[in-house]
């Protein structure tokens, strides 16, 4: 009689469960005092100085031909030296590279590396690891995003070990832009992926050697990594000892962890909790410019630049195409309700593709639309935009190819910006009170991409874009070289401005190079492709009991913040 | 014979299932717009040829389920796929660069770690409270008992989780995140478990109260069924005590809807809780699978899917087993 046996098993099993959890579950977790997080001391002198940092992503790989997401170039920054770095204000100064001489054609550098730079596993940088380095971005041709930075490469030669000797294609304006991104890989350890881009992006690179101020010490991915000084490093030799990135998967856990003293520093945090954080002893909340902005896109493809064999659609309403009307709409746009509402006061207002983040190349004597509805009205009634049927929307004028067609307009938002509804809501709240309906369309990020270029099918998005510290990768985007590759959002066709991105390119002498910037930024002003309504801030938090020296971007200084990047980092010591 | 036919024609039916679900799964995500590489490609610095070497690598450049194009016809995505299963190679993933069956391993065992304690927390502190609550039916403690239990069943888990953390992180210094302390020397493996023990505190209690209110509910409703039948009375007459009434002829009939209950339960605990592993950053499965979703990361998604559906169809297979033994009129039906 199995099933009578059973029945008498069955709470005999739950009791037995009972006791199990009892000792198991519940029991053994016996809770201590608050704040001893720390590793158990043992010998006082021996204990390292560990900073945490909390963060919400993780790095998606080790290899930098393989990693796309900022998580994973923050390691790679901490672990890899370049021949030069780049400061808070976006000056460029000698790393690896301890100086350069330029030909007078501007196509031969000439690099003297710094003498003691090692690799983590112990060998010396010599300049054939920096040879290798750099043309095997230029062969590998797909290397992530880094071989876009070797395209000027022509040849690269050791004549010495402390000298590198480069050979551009055509001269270049900002080499050091491109450089800082070409990190010096070790050449016994990458060598046999040379010339195989493949097994060079396959490449794991579990170790990581590389000759930054920090070292690889431990990894899992989607949970931490630790990092261990490099004390000996040649320029910045940390104070700290070691570095804990740790990924929260919630926010508001990474902000308690802040708070309870779990972590040191934490790399973003919601805007929602900055003013509570703002109130709490022992804790900075940081704020300093990004290059991050959000951008409102008008489709100005024609039928004329409509890229038609990469299948470019081109419905965009064609009164967009008038300036006139992009104008009239700059004019019913408030920029800072716009950042009030939708960043929380967290941003600066735009005004072109190049954020204020960039220093000189930023034009700050160009004079913004100001926000004016009546005048609005105004330029739209001259234009012959009337409403003729008085239902509240003009329509074009009867000589225009769109004639009688009313502007009636859809934004496409993709779905992963969150504030972009809100956003979209204020601007058909304004735009609607100057005769124009624009209705949001929220869309998943795929699709927008789909229609976006160079399908150019839509009338108007709203998005986003991320530069360089260099501007010549974001003014790249109004170039109308860069309509049918899918680069080029609002199909942007003006010959001047094209021969002005040209020029600024190969320009050596830099002011004359900002010149140039400045007016192709006073040029998007004018012509709208894009309307800019804000440049994103950087909002950081960091603990103050137990440590000190981290460097603030100094106030109305348009400075980066960046507190995980290796200068800070580099910085930064124990509270005494 | 019955038992055994029974028992064959159970097992039948679960493989049957999990080969229908093989296959769905490789057809489910490749419904989804997009695929991974168009995920980056807003990045303008990846080269169209770029895209297409990722394609290649990961084999999306070939057709979805017959090549029609010349060659071998079976040079498809989805022959791929089964021929690697049946060699119990379940990928690599897109996003982690690592073989799935690897990844799948070590998140299931944290995924085990939290869910199995909170699991039998709330089982025996469900069923207990529900068999008491029932046998004291209509008094202050079931009222309270049900009261909150209600309360426990409706509260969103995020949410719960994250009250929970705020006040065991601020009053009793628990950690927030992870598994273990990073980059903590123990002392002895005692010691590495105390730590893990930490961590898992405020998930396990998380996870106990949100499943507690529904084991409770189905317990005492189900029992308070069973105490009016008139066996029961019977028993009462017999001069048998409370506890040997309930104990010995009330609880065996009153546990069978709740073995269903634990056994499905059971089956997705594998799925983790997805809420609780997000609250509290836990290592497991179900943080993984979000992930994998954001990123379209395919070999992790059906790899997860496929260790969730064995995992439910055999929780199943074994609730079926357990209720022949409990009832023993189900092997003939």
């Amino acid at each position: 009689m199995i099933t009578a046996r059973f029945t008498r098993c069955v709470p005999a099993l739950v009791v037995l469960a009972l006791i199990l959890t009892a000792c198991g579950g519940a029991a053994s977790p016996t809770p201590e005092e608050p704040a001893s997080t720390e590793a158990p001391v043992t010998e006082p002198a021996a204990e390292p100085v560990v900073l945490r940092i909390g963060m919400s992503g993780s790095p998606d790989s080790r290899n930098p031909g393989n990693a796309w997401l900022t998580e994973a170039f923050d390691l790679i920054e901490l672990v890899y030296d370049a021949l030069v770095y780049i400061d808070f204000s976006g000056n460029y100064h000698p790393e690896l590279a301890e100086s350069w001489t330029v030909s007078d054609d501007g196509l031969t550098y000439t690099f003297t590396l710094r003498a003691g730079a090692m690799f983590s596993d112990g060998t010396p940088v010599t300049a054939d690891d920096v040879v290798f380095s750099l043309l095997a971005y230029r062969d590998w041709g797909d290397f992530g995003y880094l071989s876009g930075y070797a395209s000027y490469f022509a040849d690269a030669q050791a004549p010495d070990p402390q000298t590198v000797v480069l050979t551009l294609s055509t001269p270049i304006g900002n080499l050091e832009s491109q450089l800082l991104f070409c990190y010096i890989l070790p050449k016994h350890i990458w060598e046999p992926f040379a010339g195989d881009v493949e097994a060079a992006v396959a490449f794991e690179n579990a170790e990581m050697v590389g000759s930054g101020p920090f070292r690889l010490a431990e990894f899992r991915q989607g949970e931490f990594y630790r990092l261990e000084a490099n004390h000996d490093h040649y320029l910045n030799p940390p104070v700290i000892d070691e570095v804990i990135f740790q990924t929260y998967a919630n926010q508001d856990a990474l902000v308690q962890a802040l708070r309870a003293g779990e972590l040191d520093m934490i790399t973003e945090l919601p805007a929602t909790v900055v003013p509570a954080l703002r109130g709490e002893a022992d804790i900075v909340v940081a704020a300093g410019s990004s290059r991050s902005l959000r951008d409102y896109i008008f489709n100005l493809s024609t039928p004329d630049t409509c890229p038609v064999d990469e299948g470019g659609v081109c419905s965009g309403h064609p009164a967009l195409r008038d300036r006139i009307v992009r104008q009239a709409m700059a004019h019913a746009v408030d920029k800072q309700q716009i950042i009030d509402v939708a960043e929380l006061g967290l941003a600066t207002p735009g005004i072109g593709l190049v954020p204020v983040a960039l220093g000189d190349f930023f034009n700050s004597s160009l004079v913004d639309y100001t926000f004016d509805l009546a005048l609005a009205n105004q330029m739209l009634d001259e234009a012959g935009y009337i409403d003729t049927d008085s239902d509240g929307i003009r329509e074009c004028p009867a000589q225009m190819d769109c004639g009688g067609r009313q502007l009636d307009i859809v934004m496409q938002i993709p779905s992963d910006i969150g504030s972009g509804p809100r956003e979209a809501e204020l601007l058909a709240g304004w735009w609607s009170q100057i005769g124009i309906r624009m209705t949001p369309q929220v869309l998943e990020p795929d699709t927008v991409t789909a229609n976006c270029c160079p399908a150019f099918d839509f009338d108007m998005m709203l998005w986003g874009w991320s530069s360089d510290p260099d501007p010549s990768f974001i003014l790249s985007v109004l170039n109308s070289a860069e309509i049918p590759t899918g680069l080029s959002e609002a199909a942007y066709n003006n010959p001047d401005y094209d021969a002005l991105y040209a020029a600024q390119t190969a320009e050596l002498d830099h002011a004359a190079r900002v010149g140039q910037v400045h007016e192709m930024q006073r040029m998007m002003l004018e012509d709208l492709p894009y309307i800019i309504p804000y440049y994103q801030q950087e909002v950081q938090a960091y603990r103050t009991d137990r440590f000190a020296g981290w460097p603030l971007p100094a106030e109305g200084s348009g400075d980066i913040l960046y507190l995980q990047d290796p200068i800070s980092l580099t910085l930064i010591q124990p509270v005494q | 014979m019955q038992r055994r036919d029974y028992l064959i024609k159970k097992t039948a039916w679960s493989i049957l299932t999990i080969v229908f679900v093989l296959i769905l799964n490789f057809f489910l995500f490749r419904i989804l717009p997009g695929d991974p590489t168009t995920a980056i490609a807003k990045d303008p610095r990846l080269t169209a040829e770029a895209r297409q070497a990722l394609q290649v690598r990961f084999g999306l450049d070939r057709p979805l389920l017959l090549n029609l194009e010349g060659g071998s016809l079976f040079d498809s995505q989805f022959f791929a796929y089964v021929t690697r299963l049946a060699q119990a190679d379940l990928g690599i993933s897109f996003n982690f660069n690592r073989p799935v069956a690897d990844l799948l391993g070590e998140r299931l065992l944290n995924t085990v770690l939290l869910v199995m304690g909170g699991q039998l927390l709330s089982i025996v502190l469900g069923v207990g409270l529900g068999l008491i609550s029932a046998w004291k039916s209509r008094t202050a403690f079931d009222v309270g008992a049900i009261t909150f239990s209600l309360a426990a069943w409706s509260l969103p888990t995020f949410w719960l989780g994250i009250i929970l953390l705020i006040l065991g992180s601020s009053y009793l210094g628990l950690p927030t995140a992870g598994r273990e302390t990073v980059g903590m020397d123990y002392a002895g493996w005692w010691d590495q478990w105390r730590d893990i023990g930490r961590h898992l505190l405020l998930p396990t209690i998380t996870f106990t109260i949100v499943l507690l209110g529904e084991y409770m509910l189905i317990m005492r409703s189900s029992v308070l069924e069973i105490l009016s039948e008139d066996y029961i009375l019977t028993a009462k007459a017999k001069g048998l005590s409370h506890l040997q009434v309930l104990w010995g002829h009330a609880l065996r009939n009153a546990l069978l809807p709740v073995v269903t209950l634990i056994a499905l339960n059971l089956g997705f605990t594998v799925s983790g809780a997805i809420q609780v592993e997000t609250v509290f950053s836990w290592p497991g499965l179900g943080s993984m699978i979000f992930d994998a979703v954001r990123r379209q990361d395919y070999p992790v998604l059906q790899g997860a899917f496929l260790l969730i559906a064995v995992s439910v169809v055999l929780a199943n297979l074994v609730a079926d087993l357990i209720y022949s033994v409990l009832d023993p009129r189900v092997k003939s039906a």
